[in-house]
């Protein structure tokens, strides 16, 4: 739990950062990509080519990481303390593991999904 | 000498969650909703690297995975998570209002009435989400 305790500052400007992120652009994201182009409403925006040119364009690619990386750690910290309050004490170690292991994993598959743009 | 050294000595009682937590009582209830606003926001963001990685992989990829998303069930999970991110977004930018006001300390009175101030950032929020729909529609 040290190493927790040591790296919260850390974990709070991820956290922080990532609150802004998602409430900035996330809603889009997900009614546009995630609702609306499976429903062939952003057949013209979302083509293969315009989408792909979009995402890996620098900043394209720039966008991505931070924005999904940032929903990552900011999502697992509030994850770490949903699970603290509702398991205890006894969650807090496996809660903040599992919790902060998700957001390094996710950060380390958005790296290696963006490259490969 | 320091808190941290004074609470080893001081015989407190065990930690325990408030009576009714997590759903007794609706103050309860809105802090346990926005905690879990977490998991809806950790699945969009899955299923938006899973688009991008659809992407990579090429055209036919990218149309499977669209007509993956089309199927009820994900469009009624699509709509779960966003229906708690704009909780969140939402949430987020009210908590906002008190932070604009500056409402600690000896400092002045806000010069608009705080609803008002709250407006703002949720403001902020929509016009990017009307920029960003317009961008990725192909309109701009």
């Amino acid at each position: 739990m040290k190493l927790i305790h040591k790296l919260e500052p850390i974990f709070w400007m991820l956290f922080g950062g990532g609150g802004f992120v998602v409430a900035f652009v996330m809603p889009a994201l997900i009614l546009g990509v995630l609702i609306l182009a499976p429903l062939g409403l952003m057949e013209q925006g979302l083509s293969y080519h315009r989408a792909h040119a979009l995402a890996a364009s620098l900043a394209g690619k720039g966008f991505l990481v931070v924005v999904l990386s940032l929903a990552f750690w900011h999502a697992a910290h509030h994850l770490r303390h949903f699970i603290l309050d509702l398991f205890g004490h006894s969650g807090a170690l496996p809660g903040a593991y599992f919790s902060y292991g998700l957001a390094l994993a996710g950060t380390i598959a958005t790296l290696v999904t963006v490259a490969a743009l | 000498m320091s808190a941290a050294a004074t609470s080893h000595k001081t015989p407190v009682s065990a930690a325990r969650k408030p009576d009714g937590f997590p759903l007794g009582w609706r103050r309860y209830r809105s802090y346990t909703l926005f905690a879990f606003t977490s998991v809806p926001i950790m699945v969009s963001a899955v299923g938006l690297l899973e688009g991008v990685h659809a992407l990579a992989q090429g055209e036919d990829a990218w149309k499977a995975w669209l007509a993956a998303l089309r199927q009820p069930h994900w469009l009624a999970l699509s709509s779960f998570c966003l229906a708690f991110v704009l909780y969140f977004a939402i949430r987020f930018g009210w908590v906002g209002r008190k932070i604009g006001a500056g409402r600690i300390g000896p400092l002045p009175r806000p010069p608009l009435p705080l609803p008002l101030l709250g407006i703002a950032p949720i403001g902020g929020f929509v016009t990017v989400w009307l920029v960003l729909l317009v961008i990725l529609g192909g309109v701009l």
